[in-house]
């Protein structure tokens, strides 16, 4: 607890700073500078979408710890910045959990530090994270995503309502949701018989109300979840979070401490973006003390990383953070296709093959159309996401991915702006079974047979 | 001062707003105003080409969010010294009050939407992040907009979007200001469910779908939705 009080007494005595100097002059400046005195600059190659040079990695690593020993980060309800020493990124670094094993019975998952090119399987996480999902669906649609074995670990879809009613943030009716996600996803596990499976919550909770509310007795069980705090920009450090990362403290739970971070927001290029998240990667790692950390660059033009900016910037980040430290990285698949689509399935390919030869140690699975539509997610994309994350990891070379890579961007880039909104989950989904349609599962299939003529073996 | 004199000052305070560099704006925009150059034609010929380019610029990802905002600033800081006290409205485009709705704290979406709007001649009062309904109306009350933008990204937060237009609708006034809504968690089928008078997809469209509201909001059917999936 006393580094926990550190943290919180340095958000009352670090520098002063006005959150728009910090975030549109300090955060630039910093990331240009850096990315020159390390002649990082203009080293993004679109031509080769996952970087195979480890050494550039190595230095993205080495100039993004500077870049965190530079920046700290910004409490917004002070107004101050809150900076750490070498020493103590150092002993948080050191101190940083390397597995963790969760859940019950033959539903028991261990998740473990990876590097590039590593062997040991990454664990999948099936979601339809940030997605709103109509209450009768959504048991349904958390039963379809558990039902496949690959997946390892679940996070639930953000219910719509409860009996009817609109839950409405900062209000009782978030509160009580918060509990009601918590016992929908448990009662879902229950009828697919995967009771023990590890759970990752509160989902869908925007505030601290429904954050605590899920943990109460009877919801998330604090020792097979995975709580979440994820700030909504990198290296912001708010009280709203910290009262997350308090929750979890006080009650033993493991927890995902993570970021979106945009190519052509505060950072900039993709250049600046993987230094950016190396950069809070090790600070979250210091101010929060996580068992895992999140880091989703995307691309701000679609809010998607499926691009060839956002697939080099993720592959060069996660591999720079893999490399320089041996904390747990989770990664997030965000696409802008919907299900029942080719589409959706080349995009999810690219990010999760990114992903898995680059190091992650767990990924969250797909949020077809960016989460933008209600309802439109699926089991099948999330199995096919899991299927493609461990064949990765087992089977391909940083050189063989990046193959792969350029030859399915082209099937997909040029709709990105404009990408096919396909089918919601009861459209492209047999209710009675849960088993994808036809249509789906040809499509499925169809893109699993290219995938094998391009080199990536079928996970069985 | 000669035609050709002003030439070059049009051509540095180009530089400068593409620069973010809002000492050296200042400086032109007083030397300009000393002259009694023309507003109009400093807006024409040097802010908004300036500020078109930043917009096309940023498109091509060869800028980033705090350069274009950073220019917008130093646009801003020239129309500061330039404008009329009186009459100066009508120089800009419209008058927009943006903000992320209440409950919700994501603001990079909303930040890009208002620099775009900027940079492409908008005036933007942001509100900033978890903002009640009842601010946005009041200050669209108070300031005099013509176009309210509200962003969300977080679906138990979408439900306050309604309470801003319930609001105007309450207090008369629902027909005095477009109510624009956008983020990852709002559809098309929300922004008409609300009753909102358009939905973008994103912050390039935000901008097209403002030009089409002040251009001709009034003979279309609502919402008018740009960028919709197929």
């Amino acid at each position: 607890m006393d580094l926990l009080f550190n943290i919180l007494d340095k958000t009352l005595t670090g520098p002063p700073i006005e959150k728009h100097d910090f975030e549109f002059k300090l955060v630039p400046k910093t990331t240009k500078e850096v990315l020159k005195e390390y002649g990082l600059e203009k080293t993004f190659d679109p031509n080769n979408p996952i970087n195979t040079d480890l050494s550039i990695a190595k230095e993205f690593y080495r100039a993004g710890y500077d870049l965190a020993l530079r920046l700290g980060m910004f409490c917004p309800d002070t107004s101050r910045r809150v900076m750490f020493s070498d020493e103590e990124i150092k002993q948080a670094l050191s101190d940083a959990p390397k597995e963790v094993s969760l859940g019950y019975g033959r539903d028991r998952v261990t998740i473990r530090s990876r590097r590039p090119e590593d062997r040991n399987l990454p664990v999948a996480e099936g979601s339809a994270l940030g997605m709103a999902v109509s209450e009768e669906y959504f048991i349904p649609l958390c039963m379809a995503i558990a039902q496949y074995k690959v997946i390892d670990i679940i996070l639930a879809p953000t219910l719509d309502t409860i009996n009817g009613r609109e839950i409405r943030a900062r209000t009782p009716y978030e509160t009580i949701m918060g509990m009601y996600e918590a016992k929908y996803v448990k009662e879902a596990l229950r009828r697919v018989g995967r009771s023990g499976m590890p759970l990752h919550g509160v989902e869908g909770a925007p505030t601290e109300y429904a954050y605590m509310s899920g943990f109460l007795p009877g919801g998330y069980d604090p020792e097979r979840t995975i709580g979440i705090a994820l700030i909504p920009e990198p290296v912001i450090l708010s009280y709203q979070i910290m009262h997350r990362v308090v929750t979890n403290h006080l009650i033993c739970s493991p927890l995902e401490a993570g970021h979106m971070l945009n190519i052509g927001g505060y950072f900039g290029s993709p250049e600046g973006a993987v230094i950016g998240a190396v950069a809070a990667q090790i600070l979250q790692t210091v101010s929060m003390f996580p068992t895992i950390v999140e880091s989703t660059i995307l691309d701000a033009r679609y809010f998607s990383n499926t691009t060839r900016e956002a697939l080099w910037a993720t592959s060069t980040s996660m591999q720079a953070r893999t490399i320089g430290n041996q904390v747990m990285n989770l990664g997030i698949t965000s696409q802008v296709s919907g299900p029942c689509t080719e589409m959706l399935l080349y995009e999810t390919t690219t990010i999760t093959i990114a992903d898995s030869v680059s190091g992650v140690a767990i990924e969250i699975g797909t949020r077809p159309a960016a989460c933008r539509y209600k309802n439109y997610g699926s089991g099948l994309e999330n199995k096919f996401f899991a299927e493609v994350l461990k064949s990765s990891a087992k089977n391909l070379k940083l050189t063989d991915a990046n193959e792969i890579v350029k030859a399915i961007i082209p099937k997909y880039e040029d709709k990105l702006k404009n990408p096919p909104k396909g089918k919601s989950f009861t459209e492209c989904t047999d209710l009675r079974t849960l088993q994808p349609t036809h249509e789906w599962l040809e499509i499925y299939e169809k893109v699993w047979r290219e995938l094998e003529d391009l080199g990536l073996p079928r996970w069985e | 001062m000669q035609k050709e004199n002003i030439e070059e000052y049009f051509e540095k305070l180009r530089y400068a707003i593409l620069n973010g560099d809002s000492e050296l704006a200042r400086k032109i925009a007083d030397t300009l105003r000393e002259q009694g150059v023309e507003p109009l034609k400093v807006v024409n010929e040097a802010i908004k080409p300036a500020m078109d380019e930043m917009g096309k610029r940023y498109e091509r990802l060869e800028i980033f969010l705090p350069e274009l905002v950073i220019a917008g600033e130093a646009a801003q800081e020239v129309l500061n010294i330039l404008l009329p006290k009186e009459g100066g409205e009508s120089f800009i485009k419209g008058k927009v009050v943006i903000g992320t709705i209440y409950g919700d704290i994501h603001d990079i979406g909303k930040n890009i939407v208002a620099a775009m709007l900027r940079a492409n001649g908008y005036r933007v009062i942001d509100l900033g992040t978890d903002v009640p309904p009842r601010n946005f109306v009041e200050t669209a009350k108070k300031e005099g907009a013509m176009i309210i933008g509200i962003s969300c990204l977080l679906t138990p937060s979408m439900y306050y979007m309604r309470d801003v237009i319930s609001r105007l609708i309450d207090e008369g006034i629902r027909n005095k200001f477009y109510v624009i809504v956008g983020g990852a968690a709002v559809y098309p089928d929300w922004a008409r469910e609300i009753g909102a008078d358009g939905w973008a997809k994103d912050a390039e469209r935000a901008v097209q779908l403002c030009d089409i509201l002040l251009e001709k909001g009034h003979q279309l059917a609502k919402p008018i939705l740009i960028g919709e999936w197929r």
